[in-house]
Parts: C-alpha cells; sequence; structure tokens
C-alpha cells in the first residue's frame, strides 16, 4: 500500500511503502508540486533506492528553482536509509518526535 | 521457504508477504525487516532490470542460518553479472553531482552483514546474509 495527498495545510503526507513498483505514482504526483515541499514522512514504513531517486529528482528541480523538500517526522530505520546514502546531507530532515 | 516470483514489479508484494511469512514462522526480530526488504527488492529490481534477455521466473529462498536469515535469488538463462562487484558512490557528491541511480546495490553492499554471487550453468545466484547483531 502507498499513498501521496496533499493535506489541508499544504504539506504532502507519503503512506506506506515506497518501493518500485510505486515509484511512478509518486513521481507523478511530486511532478506536480512547485515551490517549498514538505513531506511528511511520519507513515512511510519503507523506502527503497526507487523510491531515493524519486526525492532526489524532485528535490533537485525544486533547487534549482530556489526551493526544495524539507522531511519532517522521519522515522530513525527511514533516517539510517538516508544516512547510508548521504542523502542526510542533501535534504533539511526533521527527524520523528521533534 | 521458496517461491517463484515473474519479472515484473508488481511482485514486490507478493515478496513482501513472503518475508513477513518467514518472519513470522522464524520468529525473527522485526528490526531486521527493513535490511531484508531493502536487499531482497533491491537485488530482485536489478535482475528484472538488467537481465532482460530472459523470460524465466526469479527463485527466491529465504533460510534459517546460525547468524540470522539467509537469502537467495537465483536468475536462470542470463549472463554473468556481479553485483557485488559494482563500483561506489560518491553519497559526499554535493546535489548538482548526485543521479537518481546507482544507488540500490551500493545500499546492499553497505546494509547487508554479508554477501556472496556465484554463476554456473547460465544461472545467476545471489545470496546474502542479515544478522541478528
Amino acid at each position: 500500500m502507498f499513498e501521496i495527498v496533499l493535506e489541508d495545510d499544504g504539506i504532502v503526507a507519503v503512506e506506506g511503502r515506497l518501493d518500485a513498483a510505486q515509484a511512478v505514482k509518486a513521481q507523478t504526483f511530486l511532478d506536480q508540486v512547485e515551490g517549498q515541499c514538505v513531506l511528511d514522512l511520519g507513515k512511510l514504513e519503507y523506502v527503497s533506492s526507487a523510491g531515493l531517486g524519486v526525492l532526489l529528482k524532485t528535490h533537485k528541480r525544486l533547487m534549482g528553482a530556489g526551493s526544495g523538500i524539507k522531511l519532517i517526522n522521519v522515522s530513525k530505520h527511514i533516517h539510517d536509509i538516508f544516512r547510508y546514502s548521504g542523502f542526510d546531507k542533501l535534504f533539511d530532515i526533521v527527524p520523528a518526535g521533534n | 521457504m521458496q517461491q517463484k516470483f515473474k519479472r515484473n514489479f508488481n511482485e514486490l508484494k507478493n515478496i513482501v508477504t513472503m518475508t513477513e511469512s518467514v518472519f513470522r514462522e522464524l520468529g525473527l526480530q522485526p528490526e531486521l525487516r527493513n535490511v531484508v526488504d531493502l536487499a531482497t527488492e533491491e537485488l530482485f529490481v536489478n535482475m528484472v532490470t538488467y537481465n532482460t534477455e530472459t523470460k524465466e521466473d526469479i527463485l527466491i529462498e529465504m533460510l534459517p542460518h546460525a547468524l540470522g536469515l539467509e537469502v537467495r535469488l537465483t536468475d536462470y538463462d542470463v549472463e554473468r553479472f556481479d553485483p557485488t562487484n559494482v563500483g561506489t558512490v560518491n553519497i559526499d557528491a554535493p546535489l548538482d553531482e548526485r543521479t537518481p541511480g546507482g544507488l540500490g546495490l551500493y545500499l546492499v553492499i553497505k546494509m547487508v552483514d554479508s554477501i556472496h554471487y556465484e554463476y554456473r550453468s547460465r544461472q545467476s545466484k545471489i545470496s546474502f546474509i542479515v544478522d541478528r547483531k
């Protein structure tokens, strides 16, 4: 199961498993986003390199336009993946519980 | 437990179901799931994406191991490709030098406790072990 939706407060909520089978769905959604993008990953259970690729591509596009992606509510095991891939140096990340 | 899967990303949900079942049967720590899921997906996706010369299903075996869990993926009637021998990724590169590809196998090598590749009779078998810690 994977869902990505724009909440009333302008935050994009991501839920479930962002794997290679769901990457196109995520990319299609994020390609529509303009300006600063806040992604709430509080309900994201799993992300693979396909999902990381979606985040990276979108972040680069938005950074090129002077904004970018901020990741909030990031759980420990998702943060571990970001750390192993060096994404903790590329993204503004707010861990869960902060 | 072993199961064959079609060469389609939509099989990932069925692989997850298999992994859930194995973890339940073996009483493995849930903390190991993330690494097992990620390594299995990355290796499966790599086979589906690059071993396009075959239409054979991919065999996945999950076996109890003294240290934790051993996972084997076997691809049939394919050319040799050793995923343990891929180049490294510069994770310290600035954003404008980073590209979406190439991270998957790098993450597998970094996250599993051991990994082994063998190629025989046009069968490509990759196995990895995730330690109980």
